[in-house]
């Protein structure tokens, strides 16, 4: 019998997806990177979702400068092995105080690079070729406190250089402003490093602040900072603590709670508060929603840029 | 044109206290400068965010100033709000061009006309300097550093820096850097020229002193001492020979001029006094 079948109209896939549904793509061992730049634009329910996953043995690339996100991964025992040039708070933490602790003590390892160099490592990644030549860091340690740098001589001139191995991201996170419904992401400002981490990932899911209509990225495409990410988790105040351009600051109360607790486990090794910390604020809020609960209403929209 | 502007109390206060040596140290800077020159304003570095502007508002009307990271010339504002962090978003505003960080980081040739600021942890008598950390084992160190952030490139890639320190002490000026993490000239003369590394250390600019590098040895060399520092205070704290002439003159002070721009447009809320 002879049936006129009309095909289904052909449909854009969606690529919102929730927060386990991305945070599912991660395996123990891998190497993941969280963007954003010291307090600003971290991926934070992937950061405390990764914590309540309980994982143990990430090699997590932080940002060019990286903030106290990354503290708190080490804190909670989720990093063997961090590569960044810088985790700090700036004027709330010098120096990330569970950085500073976990590698003194040999806890976590500690891939050595400044930010040229970290681009460098991140470039050759995404370029799919083995290196990267830098100029900077000729005669300096770097070679000396991560052998995986090698001073060459370069094939064509003969002059000194550094050759940066590939740093391969399996998945890459970030934060950022909007994305439409097909992962085209768009920062407000200059989205810090955001870009070239994405470039040098296998897989990049991005929380945003606000999913925005197609027409509306397609206003100013070149705008479009990540080019149709893999996956796209709808997060507004999703960087608390840390801030999101255009939408608010950090808070600094909160992120001072934090190095208090930090801090008195970094000198004395008594990890009572930061353990009561990660309870309080990761483990027990069962979702995004009922962590800014914890916080309260009054204190996440005292947080305005102006 | 002279402006005639009658003097309130406020002003009359602001304006009374002598200059102060971070002030000072400001001063220094800003008048190494050089109109059209590309300088960075570091978050949380007071002293050289108020040196660079100086500059600019005092004799850099074409200077680029990287500000919160966007390229910015200010010359036109009253005064430039100070933030608290390098990622506040409200610094933006200034911004003619955004620098995407990696762009910032990886595009060296405006950089052939920058100048930068570098701080230690260690700096050796040849102005290597080491933001890694302390000890001699890397894996087992005894104080981890933040890490060196981007200097290790910008001390090549600039035309010159300095060093800029809070402190000076045995802790930080040293024999020898546990590791370098920013090359300064080597052991000598030619060191940095071998490895064709462009730039180098001009200035080392410390709470006490400004210090230059002598030419034949490029070992410190005390310059000048701020204003109620001795030149026996700076040999007993710096923990190895520093080269002194004999005749070590007192740190200028900012001029009238300086000293109101410095302290009415750049650091109203005084952090520098």
């Amino acid at each position: 019998m002879n049936q006129h079948v009309t095909p289904a109209p052909l449909q854009r896939k969606s690529k919102i997806i929730d927060i386990e549904t991305a945070l599912d793509n991660v395996k123990e061992g891998m190497t993941i990177a969280i963007g954003g730049f010291i307090n600003a634009a971290h991926p934070m329910l992937v950061v405390r979702g990764l914590i309540r996953r309980k994982f143990r043995n990430l090699t997590i690339v932080g940002a060019a400068s990286s903030g106290l996100e990354m503290d708190l991964l080490i804190a909670a025992g989720c990093a063997a092995k961090v590569a960044t040039p810088y985790i700090s708070g700036e004027k709330l933490a010098p120096i990330g105080p569970a950085f500073r602790a976990a590698a003194e003590s040999g806890k976590i390892s500690v891939y050595e690079l400044d930010e040229a160099l970290y681009y460098c490592a991140l470039r050759a990644a995404a370029q799919r070729v083995p290196f990267n030549p830098w100029k900077a860091g000729v005669g300096t340690s770097f070679p000396e406190v991560n052998p995986a740098l090698k001073e060459i001589d370069c094939p064509l001139t003969g002059e000194r250089i550094l050759a940066i191995p590939a740093l391969n991201i399996d998945v890459a996170f970030l934060h950022a402003a909007v994305s439409d419904r097909y992962g085209n992401v768009q920062h407000n400002g200059h989205g810090y490093g955001d870009r070239a981490i994405a470039a040098a990932s296998d897989l990049t899911f991005v929380q945003v602040e606000r999913i925005v209509s197609n027409e509306e990225i397609k206003r100013d495409p070149l705008r479009t900072t990540v080019a149709g990410a893999d996956g796209i988790i709808r997060a507004p105040f999703g960087a608390h603590p840390f801030s999101s351009p255009g939408f608010y600051t950090e808070d600094q109360a909160h992120i001072k709670e934090y190095v208090t607790a930090a801090t008195i486990w970094a000198k004395s090794g008594d990890d009572s508060a930061i353990k009561a910390y990660i309870e309080h604020y990761v483990m027990e809020p069962a979702d995004h929603v009922a962590y800014l609960e914890r916080i309260g209403l009054r204190q996440v929209l005292s947080l305005n840029e102006y | 044109m002279t402006m005639q502007t009658p003097q309130s109390d406020a002003t009359t206060d602001i304006m009374s206290a002598p200059p102060s040596n971070r002030e000072v140290m400001a001063t220094v800077l800003s008048r190494d400068l050089e109109d059209g020159q590309w300088v960075e304003v570091g978050a949380n570095l007071p002293v050289p965010r108020a040196g660079v502007l100086l500059a600019h508002l005092h004799h850099g009307p074409n200077m680029t100033v990287m500000m919160a990271m966007t390229k910015a010339n200010v010359l036109n504002e009253p005064s430039i709000e100070e933030f608290e962090l390098i990622t506040d978003a409200r610094a933006t505003r200034w911004a003619e061009a955004y620098y995407i960080h990696n762009d910032l980081v990886e595009n060296m040739k405006f950089r052939k006309n920058g100048v930068f600021f570098a701080g230690a942890l260690q700096i050796d008598p040849w102005g290597n300097s080491n933001l890694i950390g302390i000890g001699s084992d890397f894996n087992r160190l005894k104080f981890r550093g933040p890490g060196a952030v981007g200097t290790t490139n910008a001390t090549v890639m600039n035309s010159r820096f300095h060093l800029v320190v809070n402190a000076h002490d045995k802790r930080i000026f040293v024999e020898k850097c546990d590791f370098v993490s920013s090359y300064g000239w080597g052991r000598g003369k030619g060191d940095r020229e071998a490895l064709k590394l462009p730039g180098g250390p001009r200035y080392c600019v410390t709470p006490l002193c400004v210090m230059d590098f002598e030419d034949e040895s490029r070992r410190l060399r005390l310059k000048s001492v701020h204003p109620g520092i001795t030149v026996e205070e700076v040999i007993a704290k710096t923990g190895f020979e520093l080269i002194v002439p004999a005749d070590v003159p007192e740190t200028p002070k900012p001029t009238q001029r300086e000293l109101e721009i410095l302290r009415k447009r750049i650091d109203v809320a005084g952090n520098l006094r």
